[in-house]
């Protein structure tokens, strides 16, 4: 018997379950897991995993660091990985994704997995609040998870904890014109604003906290927030505004004026055949979707990737794609890849995060972080891309599906990347490798405009299924809508 | 006269002998003695290995023996400039363009990695796909990080100064993990890899 319940007691249950050595840690076979303890778990095209449990759906994969819970990115601490052909996780999986949604503890024990139900108690809550450029941004840095609800009030917000009590030193900040003061009081953490201030509310993961953007204005609804709700969703994330449909699309052509990119054995270069298969997609998507598409250069010109952004960010597109042509060393290398935004930045984030607890308990309490706007622009960053990476990796899949089946390109799979390019954009966002300019054969393949109708023609159907999606109408309508170009 | 030509020859072939000895006994090794210690620190060989971009678009290692001192700093130092120099492998690249040198590695608190890169005449980083711009920085990280324990994460400097990136995709503001995945064999199919690729580099370190 492979594995089993053992031992019940007051510190929870031992489940045996198989292990395998990762990275930096264990890694432990979910099927066990999920029989005993619940969901369903299926494999899925190309090695993708799904986990369906209290109604919520979690995509993940072997060699993946981040798992998408619904439209929220969990980043793991190691890659899960398949082993004879089964699915092995690591320890933070099961406590910041499995656990939270079922409320079971999960801790390592020799003989397998120590599993109990959440025991509350006290949290410890760091406040850091920092104004750059008429926000304020008040970050509530929780020592676990709690359960909470968010009160509004006259002059001031409060969370209010439920089954736990929280400690720390709150904070008065000197000559802050929108926040008063931070005061954690048992279950109560208290945000006191100045007159004519108002704010709004989200969470990021890893480590949990809740953050305040402090403006001045009127109130209004603050998305995510959830007062009076007795009932609080783990994974109750401020998220985007839930897309009405994809109206507007942003195409950004790789590259452009003194930078080439990538130049093929002939002297093609990069920048010229973007720019000539982003003009192709304009027409198609205009003409098969019926949507707005932009350009973010038309013309053989320099553009700085932020600039790509935000002409994205602007227009309030629903999609940002940002089209190149591969090269790699020798000429053999051929094929298509898709690529969204990797989360290495979080894990550097979380490494360092450790390190300055770990001084800051050694040091007797020094003030963490020796550059705030280090983290401010990390959570800046969050906020612009973390919401979107799931709905990223769902374009990117079937983008890269389309180009494989249609043009019997060699799969070379999505992938994930810190792609300068993607990280600002406020919407889903990926970039398309569609081709190796350095393979002599792809070099002049890409030089065919039939040919890059036909790589347009691809994107198009992928585009016009994910519209599909968001859309409600069912990823079966995928391939109905791809039809029509 | 024929004995004192003999005698002679004999005298200059038992110099000539004591000479090659001395050379032999002084550079023991294979040849790599790319860097001791610092402060006449010995340096000990080592068995390491160097990501080189291979054909199929993923880094292979090369397994090397190289003269290695204790000083942390010293050890990335050598790496780095063997590395920069290119592989043994004829089916293996240099990461880097003709032209492009190591001008100094550093190692910071919490173990980063700061490698300036400097180009003749000053140029630029040069251009290229997303493919050949990972594979060129992973080939300076993944060998730097994955060698050296006392380094985690790494920075790239181009003629000192962090670039925003180095080809137009990667962003390299920020310091960079090692990344596993590119390299061949690394991953699910680890030990089965890194058997042939230590059989395939097996050549570098024989007698």
């Amino acid at each position: 018997m492979p594995f089993g319940l053992q031992d019940p007691a007051d510190r929870g249950e031992l489940l045996r379950v198989p292990t395998v050595v990762g990275e930096t840690g264990p890694l432990f076979a979910l099927a066990p897991v999920v029989a005993e303890l619940g969901g369903r778990l299926e494999v899925r095209r190309g090695d993708s995993h799904a986990l369906t449990l209290r109604g919520r759906e979690i995509l993940f994969g072997p060699e993946i660091r981040t798992v998408a819970v619904g439209t929220d990115i969990v980043s793991l601490d190691q890659v899960p990985r398949l082993v004879d052909g089964e699915i092995y996780v690591p320890l933070g999986f099961l406590r910041d994704v499995y656990g939270r949604l079922t409320n079971v503890t999960f801790s390592r024990e020799r003989d397998g997995l120590r599993v109990g139900r959440s025991q509350t108690g006290r949290l410890t809550v760091a406040t850091d609040v920092v104004h750059l450029q008429g926000v304020t941004t008040v970050v509530l840095e929780f020592s676990g998870r709690p359960a909470y609800r968010v009160e509004d009030r006259a002059l001031g917000i409060d969370v209010v904890l439920q089954g736990a009590t929280a400690s720390g030193p709150g904070q008065r900040p000197q000559d802050d014109p929108l926040v008063d003061r931070v005061a954690v009081e048992g279950r109560r953490i208290s945000l006191h604003l100045k007159p004519g201030a108002r704010a709004d509310s989200y969470t990021l993961e890893d480590p949990f906290r809740i953050v305040f953007d402090v403006v001045r204005g009127e109130a209004g609804p603050r998305p995510g927030a959830d007062p009076g709700s007795d009932t609080v969703d783990p994974f109750a994330t401020r998220r985007p505004e839930p897309p009405e449909g994809i109206r507007t699309i942003v195409l950004d052509p790789g590259h452009g004026g003194s930078e080439s990119g990538a130049v093929g054995p002939s002297g093609v270069e990069e920048k010229d055949l973007t720019l000539l298969l982003a003009r192709a997609l304009k027409s198609r998507l205009e003409s098969a979707l019926g949507v707005r598409v932009i350009l973010t250069r038309d013309e053989d010109a320099s553009l700085p990737h932020a600039t790509r952004t935000a002409i994205a960010n602007q227009n309030k597109a629903d999609l940002f794609i940002s089209l190149h042509l591969n090269s790699a060393f020798g000429a053999s290398a051929r094929g298509a890849e898709t690529y969204f935004l990797s989360t290495t930045a979080s894990d550097e984030r979380a490494a360092r995060s450790a390190e300055e607890e770990n001084r800051t308990a050694t040091a007797g309490g020094a003030p963490r972080g020796d550059d705030p706007l280090y983290d401010l622009q990390l959570i800046l960053w969050d906020l612009a891309q973390s919401h979107f990476l799931g709905q990223s990796q769902r374009l990117g899949t079937l983008i890269q599906g389309e180009l494989n089946s249609a043009l019997d390109l060699r799969d070379r799979g999505v992938k994930q990347a810190p792609f300068v390019v993607l990280m600002g954009a406020a919407m889903p966002a990926v970039l398309v490798e569609a081709g190796f300019i350095s393979n002599p054969e792809e070099e002049e393949r890409l030089q065919d405009p039939g040919y890059r109708a036909q790589l347009a023609d691809a994107l198009v159907r992928a585009i016009g299924a994910y519209k599909a999606e968001v859309e409600g109408r069912g990823g079966d309508d995928g391939a109905a809508a791809g039809d029509g170009r | 006269m024929s004995r004192r030509v003999l005698v002679a020859l004999v005298i200059a072939a038992a110099l000539l002998l004591a000479a090659a000895a001395w050379w032999w006994l002084r550079d023991t090794g294979d040849g790599d003695t790319a860097g001791g210690g610092p402060d006449g620190a010995p340096a000990v060989s080592r068995a390491v290995e160097l990501y080189f971009p291979g054909p199929q678009a993923m880094l292979v290692a090369e397994r090397r023996e190289l003269d290695m001192a204790e000083d942390a700093e010293a050890r990335l130092d050598t790496l780095a400039r063997a590395l920069v120099e290119g592989p043994r492998r004829d089916d293996l690249f240099a990461p880097l363009p003709q032209g492009v040198s190591v001008r100094s590695v550093s190692l910071a608190d919490g173990g980063r990695v700061y490698i300036d890169l400097v180009s003749e005449e000053g140029q630029g980083p040069p251009s290229g796909g997303s493919t050949e711009e990972r594979l060129r920085v992973y080939s300076l990280v993944d060998t730097l990080v994955l060698n050296v324990d006392e380094a985690r994460s790494a920075v790239v400097l181009w003629n000192g100064v962090q670039p925003e990136t180095l080809s137009g995709h990667l962003d390299l503001t920020r310091p960079l993990l090692p990344d596993r995945s590119l390299i061949a064999g690394a991953g699910a199919t680890e030990a089965a890899g890194a058997g042939e690729e230590a059989g395939a580099a097996g050549d570098g370190a024989g007698e």
